[in-house]
């Protein structure tokens, strides 16, 4: 039996491959069954989703004395002598761990580390897959953000990176600031970065459909969690006027006097310092106050469909553009703010066109930053790969539809990889400079090997396809 | 910016400004819960400091608007020399005001008024766990006099 019949080769281009079908109400809420059922079937059938696979060869039991004892010592002397050399003698260069400590899990809330590790074992294969990255899924024990970080430092020896995933706000702030400062290895929080890059790629198109600019944009971000406190800061390094957004969360529009404010000082400094900053007219009141007249509205709030309403959508702009990024139902029906008057839809879900997705990013984020041996990821490097992603999709062909990338479109992440690497270098984060070319030389080949392994074992029927 | 005394047409944006004082407190200990009619109280007791020559209530404006506010009053020290106090009660600057030197100058101003006023020295009231307003007072050569401990009985 072919192993491989039935099988869709994942490699399309062009904008016509983002093809979703109109999902209604009844859908959104139906269509989580069919792969909950699969997820729960597949799991037990396969026993986890990613596992350790040799590098080299082992000719005959002789080659261990060289991977092993004895002469694995001369490899550990040198690596003594410039501990470096780690990143060229092992597998650290290419491997990153990703840590939770399951507070805040999908939509799931606090499910502890146990829940988390499927989904932290998913993320390791979508690195593999599309990045060529060897991610450890690693959800940890530790009760407070100083235990997290003592964690995740201790691990650094064996690190080329770190994802951070799902993490408690404000907890994620803290640990991420406190590891990206003590670290020397690259940090990510793919729910504040990831989420904001990508955002920051669809937003970039979706003002060029609409005719806007940045700088001048009025701009809402509904919800203060992780995604939001990074987005907002990326739009400003974007160029965005931080006067031109307005924050909202449970409580209303974020000023500077509102009644929590000194809460807020002492238990969430990232939201106090957006609060000073941003909202200019110091606008108060409600999400409606908010988007009277704004020209985006980005919703990393909660649950849908109807956590916002078409008479909020309703006052805003002409040609207004709103992404409604809560998993797995979205604020708002794509259909019905295009009724209440939206040109421009976004949603974090496969079934509706505009996917804001993070697997656009982190993959090639990583790719980038592990192939220069960056010490860090930038905010400038966020950005050059929000540019990238959308420039790749602006020669597909953008428009109110199809502002991002799809994952299948698999060439556009050497080339987010290639420009992240080369915004390491040009900050000065690099630890190897290489040029445009071998940056783009080194993702591609990585990709391509972790293609290469997927199909050999498939093919040679050490993966086998899941049971009917 | 403006710093000032008050007068009677800033008592109700002081009185709002001493409740979030109040309500700031309470974030460092239940035991500084916020009545509910904090600011009818703050109002009444704005109205006596005004009226009562041996306290001081400084503002500080922008344009019109009333972005802090330090209340001190004088004390008689029975037992001890120096015998008399100048005590800041109440020192508010709403957040967007803040990390510009405002505070310093309402101290200073306060420590010079307090002076002439007759006190020989200067103290503070902040609750124990806030540490911003301990780390504020240190910064400025203050040091800690007083612990204070409390529990229902």
């Amino acid at each position: 039996m072919n192993p491989r019949k039935g099988r869709q080769r994942a490699v399309h281009s062009g904008a016509e491959s983002g093809n979703p079908r109109k999902v209604g109400r009844e859908d959104v809420q139906a269509s989580e069954d069919e792969p909950s059922r699969k997820a729960l079937e597949y799991s037990k059938f396969y026993g986890g989703k990613v596992g350790f696979a040799p590098r080299v060869p082992v000719r005959s039991l002789q080659d261990f004395s060289i991977w092993y004892t004895p002469g694995v010592a001369a490899v550990s002397k040198a690596i003594e002598a410039d501990p470096g050399l780690s990143f060229e003698y092992t597998g650290r260069w290419n491997t990153i761990a990703i840590v939770t400590d399951g507070t805040r899990v999908l939509g799931l809330g606090n499910i502890g580390p146990e829940g988390a590790l499927p989904v932290m074992e998913g993320k390791a294969l979508i690195y593999n897959y599309l990045g060529g990255v060897n991610a450890l899924p690693l959800p940890v024990r530790a009760k407070s953000a100083d235990e997290l970080v003592s964690l995740v430092k201790a691990m650094e020896p064996s690190l080329g990176g770190v994802n951070l995933e799902d993490i408690e706000s404000p907890k994620c702030f803290d640990v991420l600031d406190r590891l990206r400062e003590e670290m020397g290895i690259p940090v990510w929080h793919d729910d504040q970065q990831g989420t904001a890059g990508v955002t920051l790629a669809a937003l970039f198109n979706a003002l060029e459909v609409t005719g806007r600019e940045l700088r001048g944009t009025r701009i809402v971000l509904y919800g203060a969690g992780a995604a939001n406190v990074a987005a907002e800061r990326l739009l400003a390094q974007a160029g965005a006027d931080p006067r031109d957004i307005i924050v909202v969360d449970s409580k209303g529009i974020l000023h500077p006097e509102r009644d929590d404010i000194d809460q807020l000082m002492l238990k969430n400094k990232w939201k106090y310092e957006i609060a000073i900053r941003t909202n200019g007219d110091r606008a108060k009141g409600t999400l409606k106050d908010a988007l009277d007249g704004a020209d985006v509205l980005v919703a990393a709030a909660r649950q849908g469909p109807d956590a916002i309403r078409p008479d909020e959508v309703g006052v805003m702009n002409k040609r207004a553009i709103a992404f409604f990024l809560a998993n797995p139902v979205p604020e708002m029906l794509p259909a019905e703010a295009q009724a209440a008057g939206v040109e421009v839809v976004a949603t974090g879900r496969s079934d509706f066109p505009n996917q804001v997705n993070n697997s656009l990013l982190f993959p090639a984020i990583f790719r980038g930053a592990l192939d220069v041996r960056a010490k860090t990821i930038t905010d400038a490097m966020v950005i050059e790969a929000a540019t990238e992603l959308a420039s790749f999709a602006r020669e597909k062909g953008i428009g109110s539809e199809y502002i991002l990338p799809t994952m299948v479109q698999w060439e556009v992440y050497p080339r987010v990889a290639t420009k992240v690497g080369q915004a390491a270098v040009h900050e000065g984060v690099a630890r190897r400079r290489l040029s445009a070319k071998e940056s783009m030389h080194a993702a591609m080949a990585s990709i391509e090997r972790s293609r290469k392994v997927m199909n050999a074992l498939r093919d040679g029927g050490v993966i086998a396809d899941p049971p009917e | 910016m403006v710093i000032r005394h008050a007068r009677k047409e800033d008592v109700d944006a002081i009185s709002e400004l001493i409740v979030r004082t109040k309500r700031l407190n309470n974030e460092f200990d239940p035991l500084f819960a916020v009545t509910p009619d904090a600011k009818e109280r703050a109002e009444k007791y704005v109205q006596a400091t005004l009226s009562a020559p041996e306290n001081l209530l400084l503002v500080a404006l922008e344009g019109r608007k009333v972005v802090g506010v330090l209340r001190a009053e004088m004390r008689e020290r029975i037992f001890y020399e120096p015998r008399t106090e100048g005590r800041v009660t109440d020192f508010y600057i709403l957040p967007e005001h803040r990390r510009k030197a405002l505070g310093d100058e309402m101290i200073q101003q306060a420590a010079a008024e307090l002076k002439s006023m007759g006190a020989e020295i200067m103290v503070a009231d902040v609750p124990a766990q806030n540490e911003i307003a301990n780390r504020f007072y240190v910064k400025r050569g203050f040091r800690a006099l007083i612990n204070q401990f409390a529990k229902r009985p």
